[in-house]
C-alpha cells in the first residue's frame, strides 16, 4: 500500500494529546503546512518537543492546540522579536513551558532512540531548572564517579519532518542543515514526511549513504512544495518576509483563521504529476 | 566627569559606535587555534568570530547550528545567525549535538551567550521573570546556556543592555551560574572572579559614574582600566566582512 497521502490524511493520523516533534530550527525548514493542518483540524493538548523553535509552536499556541512545550529556545530571532503566543500561554498558565537547555532536548532524544527511560547529562549541574522540573533527577553514579544529571526520556508519538526529496517508498534526503531531523525520526513513534521533490526510488540507489531517513521508518509522505513556507527550504526558497510580518499582526484566533485560509489551496494541492 | 549622554552612541556616524566596540572587544577574546561557538541570535558574536578570525585568529575553529566548519557564507543573513549559509565554502561537518558533546569532553574553548539578568555572583537568567510556573514574563529560555556555561573553558555573555532591571541585586531565576569568563556590555567588560563579578575595563565612551548608575548591585574592580577602540584596521575588516552592518542589528531594532 502507498504511504503517498493527502495532508489531511498524514495529519489525521495524529491524535490530540500526542507528543508531537517538529523538525527543523527557528525559520529553517519548519513543517508549516503541516502546522496550519494541525491547526486546521483542530487538534488539542499537543505537546510539543523542539529544540529551538520559532512561528511553528507560536502558532500553535495561538491555535489553542497546546498543553505543553519541551524545547531549549522558543522565540524567533533578532529581527523578528519574542514569540507572543507562546509567552501569553505560559504566562496565563495555560500552556506548560517545560525549559529545558537545547542539549537535554537532545539527550531525552537519545534516550528515546536508544529504547532506555533516561540519560546522563553533562554539564547541567547547577541551577534552578534542576529544583523546578521533575524530567531532570541527580543521581549518584553507581561506578563510583559522584554526582550526574539525568534527563527523562521523551518518546514523540509522531515526528514531523519537512525534507527537501523523498522517493515513493519514503527513503528522505535533507538538502542544507539537518539540525535535529534525523534524531527525530530515530525517537519517534511515526514519522510523517512532508517534501518539496519525489524522486524515483532508483536515484537513491546510487548514494544510500546519503539518505538520511529509511522507509520503513517513515509512516505517511505527503509531496507538498512550499511546505515550509513562510519559513526558509535550503534549495529552494528562503523565509517569506512578508508573510512572517503578517503573521507576527495577528492577534486573535479569529485572525489566525483568515490566515490559515490564505494557505488552503497550496496545502491542499495534489500534484498528479508526481 | 558626569555629562549625561545618550546610553549609547550608535549611529551610523558616530566615531566610535558602541557596537563596534563591542564587537571588537569580543573579537580580541578569542585566541588562535581555539575551537569557538555562537547559536541562534548571535549576529554580533558571529561576526565577532568571522573578525577574529580575519584579524589576528586565522587557526580558530568557527563552529554553529547547521555545522558548517570553518564557513565562508557568500553573504550574512538579516533574520537568522543558523541558517544554511553557515555549511557554505564549510571544509566540514560538525553539527549542534556534536558541538555539545565537544563541550560535554572538554574540548570546546569558547561559547558566545547571553541571558536577560545577571547578579554580583555571576548567576545568569534567561528563562523567567516571577514564578517559573506561572511567570509574570516567559523569555526565550536559555538555549545552549544551562549545560555550555558550566563546561566550555570560556563562557562569554554578550548583551546588547545595561542598566538595572539588567544587572540586578538578584536574578529571579539561575538558568545557570558560575564559571563565566566576561560579560561584554555597551557599558563595559565585566570578569569573574573569586564567585563575584567584577568591573574589567569600561569602554571609553562611557566612564565610571554612568556604569554606577546603570548597574543594580556594587562594583568591585582594582584599578579603573579602558577598553581599547577598535583599530583601523579592526574597522576596515568589519566593513569589509559585514557592510549591511548587522553587527547593530540589537541596537536598531
Amino acid at each position: 500500500m502507498s504511504k503517498i497521502v493527502s495532508l489531511e490524511e498524514a495529519i489525521g493520523m495524529i491524535s490530540d494529546g500526542d507528543l508531537v516533534a517538529l523538525g527543523g530550527n527557528v525559520l529553517h525548514r519548519a513543517p508549516m503546512a503541516a502546522v496550519r493542518e494541525l491547526v486546521r483540524q483542530k487538534k488539542k493538548n499537543l505537546k510539543l518537543v523542539k529544540t529551538a523553535g520559532a512561528m511553528d509552536v507560536d502558532m500553535l499556541c495561538l491555535a489553542g492546540s497546546v498543553a505543553s512545550v519541551d524545547a531549549g529556545f522558543i522565540s524567533y530571532e533578532t529581527q523578528y522579536g519574542l514569540a507572543q503566543h507562546y509567552r501569553k500561554g505560559v504566562q496565563s498558565g495555560t500552556i506548560k513551558g517545560n525549559e529545558h537547555a537545547c542539549y537535554t532536548v537532545i539527550c531525552a532524544l537519545r534516550a528515546a532512540q536508544m529504547g532506555v527511560p533516561f540519560m546522563p547529562v553533562k554539564g547541567l549541574s547547577t541551577g534552578d531548572l534542576l529544583q523546578v522540573n521533575d524530567y531532570f533527577q541527580v543521581i549518584q553514579d553507581p561506578f563510583g564517579s559522584g554526582a550526574i544529571t539525568i534527563v527523562k526520556a521523551l518518546v514523540p508519538d509522531v515526528a514531523i519532518l519537512h525534507v527537501s526529496e523523498v522517493d515513493e517508498k519514503g527513503n528522505a534526503r535533507i538538502n542544507g542543515p539537518i539540525f535535529e531531523d534525523v534524531l527525530l525520526s530515530r525517537a519517534a513513534k511515526k514519522v510523517i514526511i512532508t517534501a518539496e521533490t519525489i524522486v524515483p526510488v532508483m536515484k537513491n540507489t546510487f548514494n544510500p549513504q546519503g539518505v538520511h531517513i529509511p522507509d520503513f521508518l517513515v509512516s505517511a509522505i505527503v509531496p507538498l512544495r512550499g511546505g515550509a513556507r513562510p519559513t526558509s527550504c535550503e534549495g529552494y526558497y528562503d523565509i517569506d518576509h512578508a508573510d512572517i510580518t503578517a503573521f507576527r499582526k495577528v492577534k486573535e484566533k479569529i485572525e489566525l483563521d483568515a490566515y490559515i485560509a490564505s494557505y488552503d489551496k497550496k496545502d491542499h494541492f495534489i500534484n498528479k504529476g508526481w | 566627569m558626569s555629562e549625561k549622554k545618550n546610553q549609547y552612541t550608535n549611529g551610523r556616524n558616530a566615531e566610535n559606535r558602541i557596537s563596534d566596540i563591542m564587537t571588537c572587544t569580543l573579537a580580541r577574546l578569542i585566541e588562535d587555534q581555539e575551537t569557538v561557538f555562537h547559536g541562534v541570535s548571535s549576529h554580533m558574536p558571529m561576526i565577532a568570530m568571522m573578525l577574529a578570525k580575519a584579524v589576528h585568529a586565522p587557526n580558530m575553529i568557527h563552529l554553529n547550528i547547521p555545522g558548517g566548519i570553518n564557513p565562508k557564507p557568500p553573504k550574512i543573513s538579516t533574520y537568522s545567525s543558523a541558517g544554511e549559509e553557515l555549511l557554505k565554502g564549510a571544509s566540514a561537518f560538525l553539527p549542534l549535538a556534536e558541538v555539545f558533546d565537544l563541550s560535554m569532553r572538554g574540548r570546546l574553548d569558547v561559547a558566545f551567550l547571553s541571558g536577560i539578568q545577571f547578579d554580583l555572583q555571576g548567576n545568569i537568567n534567561a528563562s523567567v521573570i516571577g514564578n517559573y510556573y506561572k511567570p509574570k514574563v516567559r523569555m526565550p529560555g536559555g538555549a545552549g546556556s544551562a549545560v555550555l556555561i558550566p563546561t566550555v573553558k570560556k563562557a562569554i555573555i554578550w548583551r546588547t543592555k545595561h542598566d538595572k532591571r539588567t544587572f540586578v541585586p538578584k536574578v529571579d531565576f539561575v538558568t545557570t551560574r558560575g564559571n563565566v569568563y566576561k560579560i561584554v556590555t555597551p557599558l563595559c567588560v565585566f570578569a569573574y572572579k573569586n564567585g563575584m563579578l567584577v568591573l574589567d575595563s569600561i569602554h571609553p565612551t562611557s566612564n565610571l559614574e554612568e556604569v554606577k548608575e546603570n548597574t543594580g548591585f556594587e562594583l568591585y574592580y582594582d584599578e579603573i582600566r579602558y577598553t581599547p577602540l577598535p583599530t583601523k584596521e579592526e574597522l576596515a575588516t568589519l566593513k569589509k566582512i559585514d557592510p549591511m552592518d548587522q553587527r547593530s542589528q540589537e541596537f536598531t531594532l
